[in-house]
């Protein structure tokens, strides 16, 4: 073309040609500039401006009917090619394949949890505008009091921004009349709670007004699973009753199978139908509170305002009743989304998890851009040809991403793999942070991640290994293979690539570090019992048929006798929960939370009563989970059971908090605020109740025959505990062939699974890091060993000018360990930026924890020696003349 | 614009559209230049069948890259070029195409003539 400015048709018009491939272009472009240029000519002569317009559809049209089948041929032979490339070399493809697997894997399959708890909606209609509501004492430290029915009805009716709340608790019953007593986990809601959440049931009907009203016939609603699992998905089961505690109740409806928050639960029933719930005592008292509230925003309102319209209520609550709400205690009432109340305990886990997976993958990228350079360099000649036989540049770079992304795409399908084979194990993990855990699957948008990993990565790859292979296409017809000039630069891309893996490895080594230090130390931390040789199982004693306190503490004493007489029993306690049982560790401390008052000690005005947690527990409880006993005595069978409260333990964190400088033997406290006083006969040792990571709270402990009904039996045994569950199952429905036997678990276990998560998190980030040590390592050892191949004339000189051997092997090793040491500095800073992000996680470590730093420090630049040794020793053996010779 | 392909013939080894079809037929008598050809082919069917630049080239590739048309290496005088113009001459390979395509269709033809397809009345 003439160097004259182009009219603007022509300049459109070349821009129009952009669309078609490269080669396309280059090859009949300017001919078609041509033609275009004729025919619009043409039309010109002819005049008429739908002549243009007709042009222009029809070239338009043209152009994109055939770009894609041009597109496609391309794609077509170099996908061909590509996949010729891969079987010529089957050792290069199943080691960036595996690679690659493994990266894009561990970002699948860590994407799926992240993507059903963390990102997915509610599955409930309009599930954004379903709220959490909490009331908090913020001065005692208490973040969820949970509500007292007074209060429901309070929050239900003051509120102006909500269009509707509800009330939960849960309830454990029996079951009577299929086999075994089965202890049921029950939900005990509102009657609008189903409507709330827009849950239609899939037979039957929800529950209506009536079924809550007091005295109302009793009714149920069973969920998806536990009719499946229980009633073989009986279609006719509505209608049916069933005896619950002494009383009929009828099945009215059966839920669908929806994930059920904050829990799951085997059947619902109205607050009617729940004993405690609608027992006087418990609905009359402001102060006891028990239940959970959720809500569902009105449309147009924001959750600011819900906010604002609490904390009025909340306000208005504190001045009408001062006594319930002291200034000391710091009331108020705050509310956070349903979404977000589910997952927080899990977020801080998973993002860690997740930013270890794309370093993982990142790790993954670099080393096989490694490998793709160093197979590059092989193939350089073949790609100088093509060059010279007239293949355009891009047209290269197009066939090397192609190439990548085959790779990749392979790579991927062995990573979905891999993920969904993990699924199972990580659902498990994920149950231990939140009720979210069995959304997880992989669905459409896991696979879309997939792709778009595969994709990612081979760009990133493809480019990193196309750039500098083309940068060295010119010098390497003209130089022959051995290019000295291009091959430096590409041995520097190639060593930067190497230190960026150990600065990520490093990154992910400290953390895995981080988390296995944080995790030895709960371990080692002393729980307060002894937790060898102990089972433990739930008892549910019906309180129908021990409706009165006499009767459970004769039933109570004949069950102990009767289990302590079986052979290798060496002492049996029943007690409200035993330490670190999961269910305890999920609701909570809160849970079993109440106030109380010291004789002696009168509250100032606004100031906000004692609390402590409280534990009901029969005599022989501390000598059977070995907790010691500090001073004063332990319970007796003499104690209590007069029908008030006489006797009391605390532990020893009771003591630092209430009576730090005094003895607390002999001294009384009260929990009816004054009417009656139990003397605390006895110090107990601190227990881990509720999480090895968290400390013992002021406890109280109270004779089993003056509390609630004791739901957990604990069995010391002479011999391994597991074999004396069936025995010990069997002497119990001697005494009592309605007591309902259920999570049967040694102590061990318990104090296993409490540990699960950081457990799983430090495997896993364990796993990450090994990978990452290993493609490192791997990579240092291949760097070197081709430096050594590509030097070997120069150090064949240097040792026939007299260099010693065990000089110049100290050079190899020295360049070996430069890498890792620039690797280890750059990912020294990474690792200080970002370990802090995962503090919540750690325990008793700090997130720049020294001992790790170093010790993960020396582990690298140890593996960096062991990987360069190899090349090292043979190049200090390389013999001068044989060096020389090859020349 | 390209009209329907059932009439490809699925017995020949490449697939050959009208508008290929039409482009080996104005390449038969002489050798002609892109814009050349796109105006033969409208000239001879009155319109009917128009290519575009980029319609044309598509087949142009495909044809060149079948062997059936290749690039002419004369070139008309001077005065008469544009040194952006490529000349293309159909192959032997090129004519025997066109003409085994020409045969299939005049077989279909008779076919359609022993049924006494045209003899009919016009329905409409």
């Amino acid at each position: 073309m003439n160097s004259s400015p182009l009219p603007r048709s022509q300049r459109i018009f070349r821009a129009l040609l952009r669309v078609l491939p490269f080669d396309f272009r280059a090859n009949y472009g300017h001919e078609m500039e041509g033609v275009f240029h004729e025919q619009e000519r043409e039309i010109k002569e002819r005049g008429g401006p739908m002549g243009f317009l007709k042009l222009w559809g029809e070239t338009i049209a043209g152009i994109f009917r055939t770009a894609p089948s041009e597109h496609w041929e391309i794609l077509k032979q170099d996908l061909l090619y590509g996949l010729r490339m891969m079987r010529k070399n089957a050792g290069f493809t199943a080691l960036a394949v595996f690679t690659l697997g493994l990266g894009i894997g561990a970002n699948t399959a860590i994407f799926s949890v992240v993507h059903a708890v963390l990102m997915r909606p509610l599955p409930y209609p309009e599930g954004d505008r379903l709220i959490f509501i909490r009331q908090r004492a913020v001065k005692e430290g208490i973040d969820d009091l949970t509500f007292s029915a007074h209060e429901i009805e309070d929050y239900r009716s003051q509120n102006q921004t909500l269009s509707g709340l509800v009330e939960y608790h849960t309830m454990s019953f029996i079951l009577y009349g299929h086999g075994d007593p089965d202890r049921i986990r029950t939900a005990v809601v509102s009657a609008n709670y189903f409507n709330l959440f827009k849950v239609q049931p899939l037979l039957g009907r929800s529950f209506l007004a009536e079924d809550d009203k007091l005295g109302a016939p009793a009714v149920l609603i069973l969920s998806y699973e536990y009719w499946k699992d229980k009633f073989g998905a009986d279609p006719g089961i509505v209608g049916r009753t069933f005896e619950l505690n002494d009383r009929i109740h009828t099945v009215v409806g059966v839920l669908p199978p929806v994930p059920q928050y904050p829990a799951e639960s085997d059947v619902y029933m109205p607050t009617s139908a729940c004993p405690f719930r609608s027992g006087k005592a418990f609905i009359d008292n402001r102060d006891a509170r028990m239940l959970a509230a959720f809500a569902r925003i009105k449309p147009g309102v924001t959750l600011a305002q819900v906010r604002a319209d609490l904390s009025t209520i909340a306000g208005r609550l504190k001045s009408e009743y001062p006594k319930s709400y002291p200034e000391n205690m710091g009331y108020t009432a705050v509310s956070s989304p349903l979404q977000e109340e589910l997952t927080h305990g899990a977020r801080p886990t998973l993002l860690v998890l997740l930013g270890a997976a794309a370093f993982v993958l990142l790790i993954a990228c670099a080393n096989v851009a490694n490998l793709t350079l160093a197979r590059m360099s092989r193939r350089e000649r073949e790609l100088a040809v093509r060059t010279a036989l007239g293949a355009g540049r891009s047209r290269l770079l197009r066939q090397l991403l192609t190439e990548s992304f085959l790779l990749a795409l392979v790579g991927g399908a062995l990573g979905l793999i891999l993920a969904y084979s993990s699924l199972e194990l990580l659902t498990q993990f994920a149950a231990r942070l939140t009720p979210r855990a069995r959304e997880i699957n992989i669905d459409a948008g896991v696979l879309a991640f997939t792709l778009l990993a595969a994709l990612g990565t081979s760009i990133i790859f493809g480019t990193i290994s196309a750039v500098f292979t083309r940068a060295n296409l010119s010098a390497s017809l003209k130089e022959g293979s051995t290019g000295s000039g291009a091959g430096q630069t590409k041995n520097r891309v190639r060593s930067a690539l190497i230190v960026s893996q150990v600065a990520f490895s490093f990154m992910l080594l400290i953390g895995a570090g981080l988390m296995l230090r944080s995790l030895i130390k709960m371990l080692r931390v002393d729980p307060g019992f002894v937790s060898q040789r102990v089972l433990a199982m739930r008892t549910t004693f019906s309180f129908s048929k021990y409706a009165k306190t006499e009767q459970l503490v004769e039933a109570i004493k004949k069950v102990l006798d009767r289990v302590q007489t079986e052979p290798g029993v060496i002492s049996a306690a029943l007690s409200s929960s035993y330490p670190l049982e999961p269910e305890a560790i999920s609701a909570g401390p809160n849970a079993f939370t109440g106030t109380f008052k010291i004789h002696g000690r009168d509250l100032a005005p606004g100031e906000a009563p004692p609390v402590g947690s409280y534990s009901v527990i029969s005599p022989a409880y501390f000598r059977t989970l070995g907790i010691p006993l500090k001073e004063g005595r332990e319970f007796t069978e003499t104690d209590g059971g007069k029908g008030q409260m006489q006797v009391a333990m605390v532990n020893e964190a009771m003591r630092r908090r209430f009576w730090p400088n005094e003895d607390p033997v002999g001294k009384g406290i009260s929990f009816d605020d004054g009417a009656t006083w139990a003397t605390i006969v006895g110090i107990a040792g601190d227990v881990r109740e509720f999480g090895l990571d968290r400390p013992a709270l002021p406890e109280i402990y109270i004779p089993h025959s003056e509390g609630p009904s004791p739901s957990t039996l604990s069995v010391r045994t002479i011999a391994d505990p597991q074999t004396m569950s069936e025995t010990i199952t069997r002497a119990l429905h001697e005494v009592d062939p309605q007591l309902a036997v259920t999570h049967i678990v040694t102590l061990e276990q318990a104090r296993t699974e409490s540990t699960t998560s950081p457990r799983v998190t430090a495997s896993l980030l364990g796993i990450f890091g090994g990978l990452a040590l290993l493609i490192a390592a791997a990579g240092i050892g291949g760097i070197m060993a081709l430096a050594v191949s590509q030097r070997v004339r120069e150090i064949g000189i240097r040792i026939a000018l007299g260099a010693q051997r065990s000089k110049i092997l100290r050079m190899v090793l020295g360049q070996g360990l430069l890498l890792a040491a620039l690797g280890v500095g750059i990912g020294l800073a990474g690792a200080l930026a970002v370990t802090h992000l995962a503090k919540s996680l750690l325990f008793e470590v700090t997130p720049t924890d020294p001992a790790t730093f170093l010790g993960v420090a020396v582990v690298l630049v140890a593996a960096a020696i062991l990987a360069s040794y190899l090349p090292a020793r043979r190049a200090a053996a390389i013999d001068p003349i044989e060096a020389l010779r090859t020349e | 614009m390209s009209p329907p392909r059932e009439t490809r013939d699925r017995e020949e080894q490449v697939p050959l559209t009208p508008a290929m079809f039409h482009v080996l037929l104005a390449l038969a008598d002489e050798e002609m230049h892109g814009y050349a050809i796109l105006k033969e082919v409208e000239r001879r069917t009155d319109g009917k069948v128009r290519l575009s630049a980029g319609t044309l080239y598509g087949i142009i590739k495909r044809l060149n890259g079948e062997g059936w048309i290749v690039e002419s290496s004369k070139r008309p005088a001077a005065s008469l070029d544009d040194e952006r113009r490529r000349y293309y001459r159909l192959t032997e390979v090129g004519r025997q195409v066109a003409v085994a395509e020409a045969r299939r269709m005049e077989e279909l033809l008779k076919m359609a003539r022993n049924k006494k397809l045209f003899a009919k009345p016009n329905l409409a």
